[in-house]
């Protein structure tokens, strides 16, 4: 097929007139069964290369887009123009995905989308024995490195296909983020002929400043008088997830209409929301950086950071989702620059514990090692085995299996990992060459807050383009610098929101008539959490008053209107009569009674002593009994205890005084702690 | 290399073609110095020219061509779950099953899980009935022992009776052993989870040649005894009865000319051990211990039903004849006692593929089409 003759079939099919040249060279080698990588920006239009060619070949396209999101608007956009066009992944029922797989097998679909997660599933890898398959198909290739900036362990299985692919199917890998470091790595892990293109990455439209703060609250003071004046719509990032809510809740708190999304979010939830962004609902969506990566909304027109990220390129990755169509967008990015007693500055502190916690102790995986030696153990088994945090067993599993120590083998619907005969030894350099290749990331991210260079030049130069254009786009060039001066009544109210704002317990379920309760304060973010320490393990005597206080008022704003007719508390495992007394005290102070009945009918180990939800469940599973049901029939239940973590036990109560016909049970907390394992 | 796994898988499980004529292909495109890939990529002129494919072969290949995407998703699923895809040209490939079952029989792939390098090892077989008497089960028990004792790989089918003794006893004696299924690799779930330890240790290796998703069947149990025979460089029979997979696979062994050791039973055994050993089969003591001068007085004149001779029995003492010299199909019906015509004989002949007519005119003369370098090469 010539150019013309293609463009021809673009009009027809796609509407555009024309290829830009590296799109064409792009296709022209695909339909010639090549094997492709192409580096383009955000917005170049990447996808139509694969779309195209899928629309000229006589089977399906598979494409593996590790983004729910972008499969969705794609879809829509595909079938809209008649091409007849399907994803799978998590989001879809069972029934849902399961019908769309018969469809590919039945040659009904051209372009099949698909997360690469499903490589694991038996029920695909049957089905692609079945398919007529023309053209294989990786977007975000650069998650196939792990020098890339979002390593996905499941894209290591897509690697291993495509070198297992006939010679004459056409691969193409799409990214547009690629240090030349990444694109080696994607090309030596691809092989076999493949052909590269780079096109340059250079974001014109973009206006970058960097605001250098004092503390955590400028930032808050500093988006409190200054978001409303953005134009458009845009993105706040934040690092964590208790961060996203706290972000949100303030805007709430002064006026400015936001969301907040994170990854913790069930999927239709998630879906109402990413919506809602493309209508344009909020001013600002309030997020981790889960969101954006693959929507197709061309209008962002803000992105704001609170935190660094963990690299350039990662920078580069997030901001790029903003401002598509080539329209003037501004990307402001915070750095908390005030240093603590060791002289560490404190926004460095949290992307330097995620690089120094990003693999566990080399112990943990030595007990891996020799459990999986032992037996055959799926993943539960193993969490129960070794005591750890399911985040970790999952970085070792990956790590042991990239390393060929252990394999994952399916048995049915099930997976176990099995250790291999003649396997390595664990190969530790490995991990350190990573962790330095991360710290210099991570510094390399502080010296663009500190640069003194056109910030554009700066990235660009990162990610491995040498332009020789004038960039004039950011606050070291032609823009001011931007500063917080904040109003006295913007500070009083920022009080009145610290003092006011309380975390939720998010504990509902369907089987169980607990309902979603509350704390009176993050455990870590503030000192109500030393104090609880002392309390507990020091021998600090009773909780503080301002504690009950706290609690009171959280409990008054949250509940003050409901009616309860009992009190009862977590009987103690360690820490004596701490909660009792406590209890005791919010019982005397709100006029409920409170109940004693609730005990312990056996040992129970402290919750924090488990790592991972599935042994502290255990850990409290059928450890409750109440003496005398039949005062808790009908009646609605405050249920206090001093601090939640993963809510196991909580939820435990919860079923128990189900059992016993209670109405309702609300739990009422000091302290809720960050980031509970499950 | 790894990219051609799934042209294997391709070829491998070809249907309708003999794993004769597979071999003969795949031995070609290793003399030439080529890959498999380059043997996909071949135009059509040159799988005639070359190859001397006919239309319908074509046919096939094409059609296995166009599978061969899906196999490689196949492919990254077994590897990825630990097994090892071993084509025929693999320096991991059991020497052994090339030296026994040479270019007709040789499985073109075999799929494995464990520690491949015990197909290296010097080996034996123990077979014998599923409903084996204990007589027989400890013989089988004694012969592990001591094959365990001298570094000897125990090969058995997994069957129950003899199979299962073999390798139970072949772990009770810290020897190491292969399994060798009949069935697809990925279907023995319950045995990888059963031998876990003793594969990852390094003493049990999984073998199948068949399709890796193969459900258990008679037919496949058949054709699994063949490969056992292969695997093996001595045979042992603890208990056969006159039918069923042991009988038909020690007289397709003797025939064959590989040595194979028999139990010689008690006179109040009711089995066909001694029949065997009348075919030619070598007497051995319950230790395996070679007997020198073994009597049949105990047996009553035993009358040796000649089993008729099947076409691929007559196809295999054709082809061991013609290995030897220049025949006419009047030589080899004299030769073989085969109670074919002449003419149904140079009419079969001269369709086998085997086969090479020397002498256009009558009478005919026949020999085996002899390849150059054939043995310096793959077998």
């Amino acid at each position: 097929m010539t150019r013309n003759e293609a463009e021809i079939k673009l009009k027809k099919i796609f509407g555009f007139d024309k290829f830009y040249d590296e799109q064409w060279e792009t296709i022209d080698m695909l339909l010639r069964g090549k094997k492709m990588l192409l580096i383009e920006k955000t917005g170049y239009g990447k996808s139509l290369c694969f779309q195209f060619s899928a629309t000229q070949f006589d089977g399906i396209t598979v494409i593996f887009s590790p983004l729910i999101a972008l499969m969705r608007d794609q879809v829509n956009s595909l079938n809209e123009k008649g091409i007849p066009a399907k994803h799978i992944n998590s989001e879809q029922t069972y029934e849902e995905n399961s019908q769309v797989i018969q469809d590919a097998i039945n040659g009904k679909i051209k372009i099949l989308y698909i997360a690469p997660e499903r490589q694991e599933n038996q029920e695909w890898i049957e089905a692609t024995r079945k398919m007529n398959l023309s053209m294989i198909v990786i977007d975000e290739a650069h998650t196939i490195s792990v020098w890339g900036h979002d390593f996905r362990p499941a894209f290591r299985r897509i690697i291993n296909l495509v070198q297992l692919l006939p010679k004459e199917l056409p691969v193409l890998a799409t990214t547009a983020t690629a240090t030349k470091r990444v694109q080696a790595d994607i090309e030596q892990q691809i092989s076999g002929n493949l052909t590269t293109i780079r096109g340059n990455l250079l974001r014109e439209n973009f206006n970058l400043f960097v605001i250098e703060t004092k503390s955590e609250d400028e930032k808050l003071l500093w988006l409190a008088e200054n978001i409303n004046k953005l134009p458009g719509i845009g993105l706040l990032y934040t690092g964590t997830r208790v961060n996203t809510e706290i972000y949100a809740r303030w805007f709430d708190f002064v006026g400015i209409n936001s969301t907040d999304y994170n990854a913790g979010l069930d999927g239709d939830t998630r879906k109402e929301i990413e919506k809602g962004l493309m209508n344009n609902k909020w001013k600002c969506v309030v997020s981790t950086n889960a969101l954006g990566m693959g929507i197709d909304k061309p209008d962002i027109r803000f992105i704001i950071h609170t935190q660094i990220p963990a690299s350039p390129i990662h920078y580069y990755q997030e901001i790029g989702r903003a401002g598509r169509d080539g329209q003037k967008t501004f990307i402001i990015l915070f750095y908390n620059s005030k240093k603590d007693d060791d002289g560490v500055p404190e926004d460095y502190k949290l992307p330097k514990a995620f690089v120094d916690g990003g693999r566990p102790n080399i112990k943990k995986y030595q007990r891996v090692i020799n459990a999986v030696k032992q037996e055959q153990l799926g993943e539960r088994q193993l969490l129960k085995k070794t005591n750890m945090k399911q985040t970790q067993i999952r970085v070792i599993k990956a790590d042991l299996i990239e390393q060929g120590i252990i394999k994952e083998v399916k048995f049915g619907w099930s997976k176990k990992y099995e250790y291999q005969f003649n396997a390595p030894e664990l190969n530790t350099a490995k991990f350190d060459e990573l962790r330095n290749a991360k710290l210099k990331d991570l510094d390399s991210m502080v010296d663009y807050v500190f640069t003194q260079e056109p910030r554009m030049k700066f990235l660009c130069e990162y990610l491995g383009d040498t332009l020789p254009t004038k960039f004039e786009n950011c606050d070291n060039t032609k823009y001011k610098k931007r500063t917080v001066n904040p109003k006295k009544e913007t500070i009083s109210k920022l009080i009145e929101f610290r003092e006011t704002y309380f975390p939720a317990l998010n504990v509902e379920s369907n089987n169980s008539n607990i309902k979603n309760g509350i704390a009176s304060s993050y455990y870590g973010v503030s000192n109500v959490g030393a104090a609880l320490h002392r309390c507990k393990y020091e021998n600090g005597g009773d909780f503080p008053d301002f504690l009950l206080k706290l609690t009171l008022k959280a409990f008054r704003k949250t509940f003050g209107n409901q009616h309860f007719d009992l009190i009862v508390f977590v009987p103690p495992t360690s820490s004596g009569e701490l909660v009792k007394t406590f209890a005791e005290k919010i019982s005397y102070v709100l006029k409920i009674p409170v109940s004693h009945k609730l005990v312990k009918q056996r040992e129970t180990q402290p919750q924090k002593v488990f790592q991972n939800g599935y042994l502290k469940r255990d850990n409290v599973s059928g450890a409750f009994n109440y003496t005398e049901p039949n005062e808790i029939n009908n009646k609605n239940i405050l249920l206090v205890d001093d601090i939640f973590d993963s809510g196991a036990t909580i939820k435990e109560i919860g079923k128990l005084l189900t059992n016993f016909g209670a109405k309702t049970i609300v739990p009422l907390v000091i302290a809720r702690t960050v980031g509970g394992d499950m | 290399m790894k990219q051609e796994y799934a042209y294997w898988i391709a070829l491998a499980h070809l249907p309708r073609m003999k794993t004769a004529r597979k071999n003969e292909l795949i031995v070609r495109f290793f003399e030439e110095k080529q890959n498999i890939v380059d043997f996909f990529q071949c135009e059509k002129s040159d799988w005639q020219n070359l190859f001397s494919l006919n239309e319908k072969e074509i046919e096939l290949l094409n059609n296995a061509k166009n599978e061969l995407a899906n196999y490689s998703f196949l492919v990254e699923d077994l590897l990825e779950q630990g097994y090892d895809i071993i084509p025929i040209t693999s320096p991991d490939y059991s020497p052994i099953i090339k030296n026994n079952l040479k270019r007709a029989y040789s499985p073109p792939l075999i799929y494995t899980k464990g520690n491949k390098q015990i197909m290296k090892e010097n080996s034996i077989a123990i077979v014998g009935s599923r409903k084996a008497e204990a007589i027989s089960l400890e013989f089988t028990d004694n012969v592990a022992k001591t094959a365990s004792k001298d570094y000897k790989v125990v090969v058995s089918g997994f069957a129950k009776g003899v199979d299962k003794q073999a390798l139970d006893s072949a772990i009770k004696y810290k020897g190491q052993s292969i399994i060798v299924l009949p069935q697809g690799i990925t279907t023995f779930k319950s045995g990888f989870k059963k031998y876990y330890k003793q594969i990852i240790n390094g003493d049990v290796l999984v073998l199948s040649t068949f399709f890796p998703k193969a459900p258990w069947s008679v037919q496949l149990a058949m054709a699994r005894n063949s490969i056992i025979y292969g695997l093996a460089k001595e045979i042992y029979v603890a208990e056969s009865s006159e039918k069923g997979g042991t009988w038909s696979g020690v007289v397709d062994g003797l025939r064959k000319g590989r040595n194979i050791f028999v139990r010689t039973p008690l006179s109040s055994e009711k089995n066909a051990n001694n029949l065997l050993i009348q075919k030619g089969a070598i007497p051995v003591d319950s230790q395996g211990d070679k007997i020198e001068n073994y009597s049949f007085q105990e047996m009553k004149a035993l009358v040796v039903n000649k089993p008729s001779s099947t076409l691929e029995d007559v196809d295999s003492k054709i082809i061991k004849l013609l290995s030897l010299g220049v025949f006419s199909s009047k030589e080899i019906i004299k030769r073989l006692k085969i109670d074919w015509t002449t003419r149904k004989l140079t009419n079969y002949l001269k369709k086998n593929q085997n086969i090479e007519v020397l002498n256009k005119k009558s009478p005919m003369k026949f020999t085996i089409k002899r390849k150059e370098n054939i043995q310096q090469s793959l077998f």
